[in-house]
């Protein structure tokens, strides 16, 4: 089972992508704000639930619309499900909840035809509506299609002659003289009395016929709850483009991978997301590269775009090949239990313990995010080296992004952010001198944050020494460095 | 008199009845609103907060209760439902809560009694009477606050009927004086024009300008010093509400006396003052003496609610 706790969620960006949604309906919204992900034995509901986004994706602008039609329908729709609970356990429902429920069965009468309309095109699977006219021809006896509850004369003889003594009464309390109105209001309520408890019987007796459809009235608000949460699906795909992953047994292969959040974050400043493509397999990885945020964008956009296909997303990338994990387990760098006591390192430990339990527990996907780097490099070089050995052995694609030397090559993979590498640092120098603005944003500008697959000898980047070179480091510094290479 | 209320009554769409005390016969103006002065207009009905009980929680006296005519669209918390008797129907669920449920708009099918529990905040409330207009109304009717409370109803009425009784105070005079403030205060002139708003200090506004825009609230602490420096002389002095004043009635008159205009932003009309000489505590007013006073004091009709409404 999936869990992923909200301080994780909002580390990787899929806070933020839920945020994007709007739920319309009390049960879209609950099925955003409850999350839920698809494990390994629910395969054939996950792949439904992609082909119907992936279908009202591709459909989104023609039948806007339609879309729109029907977030609107489902705006006015109000969680009645207890109420309804309440009818089938017998309890005798009150004039606003018979209301409230007689309101719901309108709307869904108003939706079953849009929601057809769309479905001509569509095609959706497994997606269907129960009709509501049984029950709404119980709330709604005369057929008068009004918007408000009212418990009509004729529903039993016995009310139509009360309401008409009622009436009389009235009248005649209008007319009557002072000292015969304390006689009149006595009986009126005794007319009234009988009234009600007369009407709670026809309430009661609705209750009753209602009691045997609710399964389906209550199978409608989870259909209703589904539409509208594959809708915003769908948008979200439009909006962040997305692509259905074809299923396998193990590899996890992205390409061009974005992550919303970043995307949405940079292009406040004018600048770009680099995509990130990456094939990972059974076994560890290590992603290695100059340490200015790269690494860990790219742990995150694995993590993200991994829950979100399991959730039931399409993935933001122009390819994927994923497979269903049991469990996604990651630990970041800014660990919240730093601050409860434990040192930083031995914390880590604790967490790592943890996480690894459950990684071993099913095929998992198990992320490390700069993994012990609370100690000294020399000592943290060698636990993470032995992490990584142990971790090729375990049932999971587990990624560690680390700067510590020859971790890479003890892992079954090896990465590296692209960086300066394709870069003439020499040039670089030049641009900065020409121009007296901030070298640093000028080299982020530069930086290249894809990431390639180092095959064979993996070298340690060089991006430090050309920094320090662009920078135009003092050159007898320089030229110290360069011989200790 | 009559005839001139039943005139106010139709320039208003939305209409409060506010109390100086208990027992002032608010009720009493409703139900005679309801029955005689509707002139088969669709009413609608709600209340600032729970009101409308069969004896008074506070006194323990015996009060009416509000009988509304069939067609009523009326406001009420869902838990009041059961203590109606009129025959119901549900047109509207409004999501605003309150500690008896939520409020519910429902019509009246029948003639009948009704419980009153509406939403408490004002912004609510105005909400509210778009609803009612929304679902056909054409006058909504207000069960409102008491005394200095009731000052903000212009947020949601145009109309106010202040009621007041011998339930407010032994002295007769004491209810004239403070019921007659309360009306003055309510009744303060609508500011044609706003003028700059004080940042500072009142003072210098008021030396630069000659007015000043009061933003919160106007105590006597403020207004006394400078009518002793002569300062506040001609002037304008503008609020946003009634509900801002909090001058007592003498620094008042000393305003007038200095001939210092007092304005609000949001100004409510009364179109009457209803008196009720019989306190629930037992003494009773001599009813011709009292309606005179009161009527001496204010310039919109003066009724009696026992002998004119009941």
């Amino acid at each position: 089972m999936i869990s992923i706790s909200f301080d994780d969620k909002q580390k990787i960006g899929l806070q933020y992508a839920l945020d994007t949604l709007h739920g319309c309906s009390p049960f879209g919204a609950e099925k955003i704000r409850r999350l839920r992900f698809y494990g390994p034995q629910e395969r054939e509901e996950l792949e439904t639930e992609l082909y119907n986004v992936e279908q009202a994706a591709r459909f989104a602008s023609e039948l806007k619309t339609e879309y729109d039609k029907i977030g609107m329908v489902l705006c006015q729709m109000k969680d009645i499900r207890n109420s309804l609970r309440r009818c089938a356990e017998g309890v005798c429902p009150d004039h606003v909840e018979l209301f409230e429920i007689k309101g719901y069965l309108q709307r869904l009468e108003n939706l079953i035809p849009l929601y057809e309309k769309v479905d001509e095109k569509t095609n959706f699977r497994d997606l269907t509506f129960f009709d509501p006219k049984p029950a709404l021809s119980v709330l709604d006896p005369e057929n008068t299609r009004s918007r408000g509850f009212y418990i009509p004369d004729n529903s039993t003889p016995r009310l139509k002659e009360l309401r008409t003594e009622k009436k009389r009464l009235e009248e005649s309390l209008f007319h009557a003289e002072e000292k015969d109105k304390d006689a009149i209001r006595m009986e009126r309520t005794k007319i009234c009395a009988e009234e009600d408890s007369e009407e709670m019987k026809v309430r009661a007796a609705m209750g009753k016929a209602i009691a045997p459809l609710v399964p389906d009235l209550l199978e409608n608000a989870d259909m209703a709850g589904r539409l509208d949460f594959l809708l915003q699906k769908a948008l979200f795909a439009v909006r962040y483009g997305g692509v259905r992953p074809e299923l396998t047994d193990g590899e996890l292969a992205l390409t061009d991978m974005i992550n919303p959040e970043i995307c949405d974050l940079l292009e406040e400043k004018n600048r770009k997301f680099v995509p990130v493509s990456i094939t990972l397999n059974r076994g560890a990885t290590v992603i290695t590269g100059a340490n200015m945020g790269g690494k860990s964008v790219a742990l995150k956009t694995v993590a993200l775009n991994v829950l979100l296909f399991q959730a039931g997303f399409l993935v933001c990338a122009k390819g994927a090949k994923m497979p269903l994990f049991e469990s996604v387990k990651m630990l970041f760098e800014d660990m919240q239990s730093i601050q409860s006591g434990l040192s930083g390192f031995g914390s880590e430990i604790v967490e790592f313990q943890k996480a690894l339990d459950e990684v071993e527990q099913g095929y998992s996907l198990f992320l490390l995010d700069e993994f012990a780097r609370g100690t000294n490099p020399d000592e943290g070089a060698v636990i993470v080296q032995a992490v990584t050995r142990y971790l090729n052995g375990v049932n999971a694609i587990s990624i560690l992004s680390t700067h510590y030397d020859k971790v890479a090559e003890n892992a079954d993979a090896h990465y590296q952010i692209i960086g300066l590498r394709d870069i003439d640092p020499e040039a670089i120098r030049r641009e900065l001198q020409g121009s007296g603005d901030n070298g640093i944003e000028i080299i982020a500008r530069h930086m290249n944050y894809g990431l390639y697959r180092v095959e064979g000898r993996s070298d340690c980047p060089r991006d430090a020494l050309n920094i320090c070179r662009m920078l135009s480091l003092k050159p007898e510094i320089l030229k110290n460095i360069e011989a200790a290479y | 008199m009559i005839e001139q209320l039943k005139q106010n009554l139709e320039q208003v769409r939305t209409m409060s009845i506010v109390g100086m005390c208990k027992n002032a016969g608010k009720t009493t103006v409703l139900n005679w609103l309801l029955s005689e002065a509707q002139r088969g207009r669709r009413l609608a009905l709600t209340s600032i907060g729970r009101d409308g009980e069969s004896t008074d929680v506070v006194t323990g006296t015996e009060k009416p209760s509000i009988y509304v005519p069939a067609g009523t669209l009326i406001a009420t918390a869902a838990d009041m439902l059961r203590l109606c008797d009129i025959t119901k129907e549900i047109v509207y669920t409004t999501g605003i809560p309150t500690p008896l449920g939520e409020v519910v708009v429902l019509k009246a099918r029948s003639a009948g009694y009704v419980q009153l529990a509406g939403p408490s905040m004002t912004t609510q409330l105005a909400h509210l009477s778009g609803t009612f207009f929304d679902l056909g109304a054409e006058q909504v009717l207000i069960d409102g606050a008491l005394g200095r409370k009731s000052l903000g109803a212009r947020v949601v009425a145009e109309g106010i009927i202040l009621c007041t009784g011998a339930s407010y105070h032994m002295s007769m005079e004491k209810v004239v004086e403070d019921t007659a403030n309360i009306y003055r205060i309510m009744n303060l002139p609508k500011a044609e024009t706003l003028p700059p708003e004080v940042e500072e200090s009142l003072e210098d506004c008021l030396r630069q300008n000659g007015e000043a825009y009061i933003p919160g609230a106007l105590y006597d602490s403020m207004v006394l010093p400078l009518l002793q420096n002569g300062t506040l002389r001609n002037g304008r002095l503008v609020v946003q509400d009634p509900s801002r004043v909090l001058l007592t009635p003498d620094t008042l008159g000393k305003l007038e006396t200095r001939n210092v205009k007092l304005e609000v932003r949001d100004a409510a009309r009364t179109l009457c003052v209803t008196v009720n000489p019989i306190s629930a505590y037992g003494w009773k007013f001599d009813k011709d003496e009292f309606q005179t006073k009161m009527q001496q004091a204010v310039d919109v009709p003066v009724i009696n609610v026992k002998e004119e409404l009941a």
